[in-house]
């Protein structure tokens, strides 16, 4: 380039040159008359999809010029993940940066094309966006989030697990848990909307502990997970986590592994410390006495909670190991003996005390429970099996599962010989339970015969399969078999042997009202071979330790006992807890044994359980 | 003579406490304040000579201030920025006019906003803030919206959010 | 004869923005400038310590009005020298695209600006024009006309959309066929010659000693340009020329923003050309951009914007907010030191040229 810079020559014709003018087009155009259309991503006023949205408050987060705020509408139905809360936007702040649009977890808020908005009245800047927009009047999506501008992180952090072909020949426990960089990784992507805490039964403070995970410091995180959960290494693994399902990132991307992250907080931290960081001693002696009957879920919760509010407690169970459904039912790849004893050994440690071997209604009676005893917390749980009851279930090969379960990790415990699985077995349910035995007894074929033959019948479709996805996904992936809309129609038996199942079309199995109404296609039928078949179709309590003077003073409900909020029966100092009051579910026990500790104090201390 | 041999030759002239290279082309060298002034002559006179600011960085938790003098080097496509750190409790630093004369208002800046008196550089009234009535505003132990509520008091507006529609013909 | 103060600004036809130099004058001739700026300060820097990383992008474009995507830049750069993140290179393209279109836009409204110093007023008004159809460019690419927000932390926010390519290419063949005008109009004008030529003359070792870099000093007959001595995005990999004046007058400076549009027009054709058609626009940090955290450490970016060097010094100490986010505005050493060392000695009528022509822009200097 010159330095110089000379100017081109000037045209003779240049002045002549600026008549062109006169004739062009303006660039302008005449507002209002004409309206000018914004672009197709222009970040106009806010429309917010009223039935997607879940009020998880976002959008009010990430703001940065905190223009958004959650207003609660008393009309929104609420539900576990979903609150009442609605995006309202103060215009006078918004800067347009579209962040909410970029962060919103379920995609109902974005932005529109409108951009003009004049008014006299400075409340009309602040608007709650609906699907309709500021001035009701339709117009065109401008602003939209992509894969691109996503500021959510969607994927998780993968779960290191020992491969299929590898765990199905044996028990060690196939998930291996987070490390440190994934667990904190992992914890970056909550968004701490606080809508799993509705989900959870026991209210645990979820993304509290969460948060103090990804910010390295576990003791936090340890004393958050003690307030509600005495069990968090149980729950870590097995816990049914209905805080996922309720998970805001869960509706664009998978919810955030909420159940693994406890695990790695109880994993990480050494029982030795427990005491150190919980700081965790009884009040004041209360100077009364309880006994707790079951050493399962909710009688430990229960117990953790009493004791600490300096009760004297007392475990009665009828095993020799504590634990119950953890220690005998849930298999031990899910569920290793030794991290159930930590979480155990503390609850012990604070000085609860643990009676085994016997079972109360036989080895001792209630009553006499009663008199060692200011109050009594019955949970028993449901440890009975259910049989399905057609012809030919009475065939020795017929087997329950929770029995079978139950001599599996005795035996790999060195407490028991092997049971006696053959090479070719049925299992009848699609729950849970079914899935553990199949899986287990898949194990125990590999390790007799080499190959897995394990085939499930239930009555449900995939889809309403009651158990885990993730259970049948890695049954499926350990090779066993699922057959599903199948209900059993009778087991063969020929000269005394049992041959195999003979299934019958199942098609439906809920009624309209959702109750349990199978209707079945007797016509569809079809024949699995077995030498033994399992069912898992459901537990029922064993209620044989209750005197029939107490039995015919409580209420039940169907097989579950009725009892107030805080797990009082209809006999003022006999309270009940888990299973046998809300199902099978062990957060939803822990919770139960809680309340019953409350119900207790109450009670105790000269009351009402519910004032 | 590229960047790291330069660091090298410097470190061997002055007391560096640390160095540390973003790429090869751009860095940061933390030296002794009281060699800060020598380092800067030297520098600019290997061609160092464009200043493009001073920063301040409140170290509160060192009770300390760090100035931050970037340098860039057109023929050798470098940048060096010199730190140097200074107490907190009664910050002093001589001036570096004389060196670079458009350090005057960068000095004055961080004045305003620190609270760093430069000796040397004799216009230090305020530039940005007028009737400033706290400590300088940049400190850590500022809080600004303590500030804003003390001095202009709360706004508590009751915000009637409820949808509303705009009269036909207002809007388009 | 006596000495008068004379307030120039905040509120004159000449002044950019809200600025303003308390003049002695005697006469029409200076005797001593005092800058007085402080009028658009909103405290960003203190505002960006306290707000999350992804928030500060609402923030840092309102630091520069005329061009805000060089507040984004660099910004993203000094943090992606810190976190040491590895930008795609389609969004090196996309960023190069957004900062040349920012660059013609801010120059049309500078020399916009010197039509208002001069009384010519058609000037301003085809420069604002013109600047509109770039700001439809940046309405379609990022969804705003002024404050784009779109370079972020990692790249760009969003791929871009489809058929702009032939919606850039139009519009810079029209602002092409519009230099020769725009000089025809402007640059030829008996006033503009008469005011401008040989007016507000700085020497190179001026501007050194002020350390004024952009049009100021490559008037001066040197050729720095940060896109060419510390090349970022995809300037290495386009081809452009840096115009150079001898001159260093107020018409020189003028000029060249005229002869850099040019430029601009040549690499943003050729980004559109050699771009490449597929590929990821940005890396994301892990987790939620409420988590995002960047590790500790400090960094200096700078990048050429229409008035020079406009740098960014961040500290990070690991935590989810920047610990610290110090602002070099492109124009601090000519509208505060040069005003004061430069203006004495020249006439009034001087004043607004030299706030023209050496961009001097408030928001920038205030933050």
């Amino acid at each position: 380039m010159n330095k110089r810079l000379e100017l081109p020559k000037k045209s003779f014709w240049s002045p002549a040159s600026a008549l062109k003018y006169l004739v062009k087009k303006p660039v302008t155009i005449r507002v209002p008359k004409t309206y000018r259309e914004a672009s197709p991503r222009y970040r106009g006023f806010h429309v917010n999809d009223w039935d997607k949205c879940v009020g998880c408050g976002t959008c009010a987060e990430v703001c940065p010029t905190d223009a958004i705020h959650m207003v609660e509408f008393e009309e929104i139905p609420t539900e576990p993940g979903k609150r009442n809360w609605r995006p309202a936007i103060d215009y006078g702040r918004c800067s347009f940066c579209a962040l909410c649009v970029d962060v919103c977890t379920t995609g109902s808020l974005q932005m529109t094309r409108e951009y003009i908005h004049i008014s006299r009245d400075p409340n009309t800047f602040f608007f709650v966006p609906n699907e309709k927009g500021i001035h009701s009047v339709e117009y065109p999506v401008g602003y939209e989030r992509d894969e691109d501008s996503d500021l959510l992180d969607l994927d998780r952090v993968e779960m290191p697990v020992i491969e299929p072909q590898e765990r199905v020949t044996s028990f060690i426990e196939m998930v291996r848990g987070y490390s440190k960089e994934q667990a904190i990784a992992e914890a970056s992507r909550c968004v701490e909307c606080e809508l799993c805490r509705s989900a959870c039964p026991a209210q645990m403070h979820i993304p509290q502990y969460i948060h103090q995970i990804w910010k390295d410091n576990l003791d936090e995180g340890l004393r958050y997970l003690y307030k509600t959960n005495p069990l968090p290494e149980v729950c870590g693994r097995v816990c049914t986590h209905k805080c996922e399902t309720a998970c805001s990132i869960g509706h664009r991307g998978e919810p955030v592994a909420i159940r693994w992250l406890k695990r790695y907080i109880a994993d990480s931290v050494p029982l030795e410390r427990y005491h150190e960081i919980l700081d965790a001693k009884p009040v004041k002696p209360a100077g009364k006495s309880v006994g707790v009957i079951g050493s399962g879920p909710a009688g430990l919760s229960a117990a953790y909670y009493l004791v600490l509010m300096g009760y004297d407690v007392t475990i009665y169970e009828a095993k020799s190991r504590p634990g119950g459904v953890m220690r005998y039912g849930i298999p031990r790849y899910r569920l290793p003996d030794d991290v159930l004893d930590k979480d155990i050994a503390f609850i012990e440690s604070l000085g609860v005390r643990f009676v085994m071997n016997t079972k109360v209604g036989v080895d001792i009676t209630l009553s006499e429970l009663k008199q060692r005893h200011d109050a009594i917390v019955l949970a028993v749980g449901f440890t009975k099996g259910r049989s399905t009851k057609v012809p030919g279930s009475d065939h020795p090969m017929v087997l329950q599962a929770l029995p079978l379960l139950e001599k599996i990790r005795d035996y790999l415990r060195g407490d028991a010989p092997k049971p006696a699985v053959t090479d070719d077995v049925v299992v009848i349910g699609g729950g849970n339970v079914a899935m553990d035995i199949a899986r287990s007894v898949a194990r125990l074929q590999k390790q007799e015969y080499g190959k897995v033959s394990v085939k499930v019948a239930c009555l449900e479709s995939e889809k309403e399969m009651p158990a885990d996805k993730e259970e049948i996904e890695e049954a499926l992936e350990e090779g066993v078999e699922i057959h599903p809309t199948w209900g059993p129609r009778q087991f063969l038996v020929e000269n005394g042997e049992l041959k195999g199942v003979e299934l019958k079309r199942c098609i439906r199995v809920f009624d309209e009202k959702g109750k349990f109404n199978p209707i079945y296609n007797e016509n569809e039928r079809k024949t699995l071979t077995a030498s033994m078949v399992i069912e898992a179709i459901g537990q029922a309590p064993d209620y044989s330790l209750l005197p029939d003077e107490i039995c015919q003073k409580l209420d039940f409900v169907g097989a579950r006992l009725l009892t107030d909020e805080y797990g009082q029966t209809s006999i003022p100092w006999l309270f009940a807890a888990g299973d046998i009051v809300h199902g099978p579910d062990i957060i939803h026990a822990i919770e139960d044994g809680h309340r019953a500790a409350k119900g207790v104090d109450t009670f105790l201390t000269g009351g009402n359980a519910n004032e | 003579m590229n960047l790291k041999e330069l660091i090298s030759e410097l470190k061997n002239k002055y007391r560096v406490l640390d160095e540390k290279f973003n790429d090869p082309n751009h860095t940061f060298v933390s030296i002794v304040p009281d060699q800060l002034h020598a380092a800067l002559g030297e520098l600019k006179s290997y061609g160092w000579k464009h200043l493009s600011t001073i920063s301040c960085v409140d170290w509160i938790d060192d009770n300390e201030f760090e100035l931050v003098y970037h340098l860039w080097n057109w023929d050798s496509r470098s940048q060096i920025s010199l730190k140097t750190r200074i107490s907190r409790s009664n910050p002093h630093f001589p001036t570096i006019m004389h060196i670079f004369p458009t350090a005057k208002y960068y000095e004055r800046d961080i004045h305003e906003f620190f609270g760093v008196e430069f000796d040397g550089n004799s216009e230090m009234e305020p530039l940005f803030l007028e009737f400033w009535d706290d400590i300088p505003p940049m400190r850590k132990d500022f809080d600004p919206l303590k500030y804003s509520r003390e001095k202009f008091g709360e706004r508590d507006y009751k915000v009637p959010f409820a949808d509303f529609i705009v009269e036909e013909g207002d809007q388009k | 004869m006596k000495e008068f103060e004379l307030f120039f600004g905040p509120n004159h036809p000449g002044m950019h923005g809200n600025f303003s130099v308390h003049l002695r004058v005697d006469g029409d001739t200076v005797v001593k400038a005092k800058p007085v700026p402080g009028f658009l300060h909103r405290g960003f820097e203190k505002l960006m310590e306290r707000r999350l990383w992804i928030q500060n992008l609402a923030l840092i474009p309102r630091i520069c009005v005329p061009e805000p995507d060089i507040n984004e830049m660099v910004y993203a750069m000094a943090v992606e020298k810190i976190a040491g993140i590895e930008v795609p290179e389609k969004a090196h393209w996309i960023r190069t695209l957004i900062l040349e279109l920012g660059r013609i836009a801010a120059h049309l409204f500078s020399i916009g600006g010197i039509g208002g110093a001069t009384g010519l007023y058609t000037f301003p008004y085809w420069a604002t024009a013109d600047r509109d159809s770039v700001l439809d460019i940046f309405e379609h690419i990022s969804g705003a006309r002024i404050y784009h927000m779109y370079i972020i932390i990692g790249g760009v926010r969003k791929d871009l959309p489809e058929g702009i390519d032939s919606l850039i290419r139009e519009t810079m063949d029209y602002l092409e066929s519009r230099i020769p005008e725009y000089i025809d109009l402007v640059m030829k004008n008996r006033i503009i010659q008469t005011r401008l030529r040989g007016k507000l003359v700085l020497t190179r070792e001026m501007c050194e000693e002020m350390c004024i870099t952009g049009v100021g000093l490559r008037a001066t007959g040197v050729d720095y340009d940060i896109r060419k001595y510390d090349p970022y995005a995809a300037y290495e990999w386009v081809d452009f020329d840096i115009p150079v004046g001898e001159d260093g007058d107020a018409f020189t400076r003028g000029y060249l923003k005229l002869l850099e549009i040019q430029q601009s027009i040549r690499i943003i054709r050729q980004v559109l050309d050699k771009m490449p058609k597929k590929g990821p626009v940005n890396v994301k940090l892990p987790g939620n951009a409420l988590k995002w955290r960047i590790p500790p450490g400090e960094a200096y970016a700078h990048v050429e914007s229409s008035r020079g060097e406009y740098g960014y010094y961040v500290v990070s100490t690991g935590e989810t907010t920047p610990y610290r986010v110090h602002v070099r505005g492109a124009s601090y050493p000519q509208g505060l030191y040069g005003i004061e060392k430069y203006l004495p000695g020249t006439r009034i009528e001087d004043v607004p040229l030299w706030l023209g022509t050496m961009d001097v822009c408030p928001p920038e200097i205030d933050r």
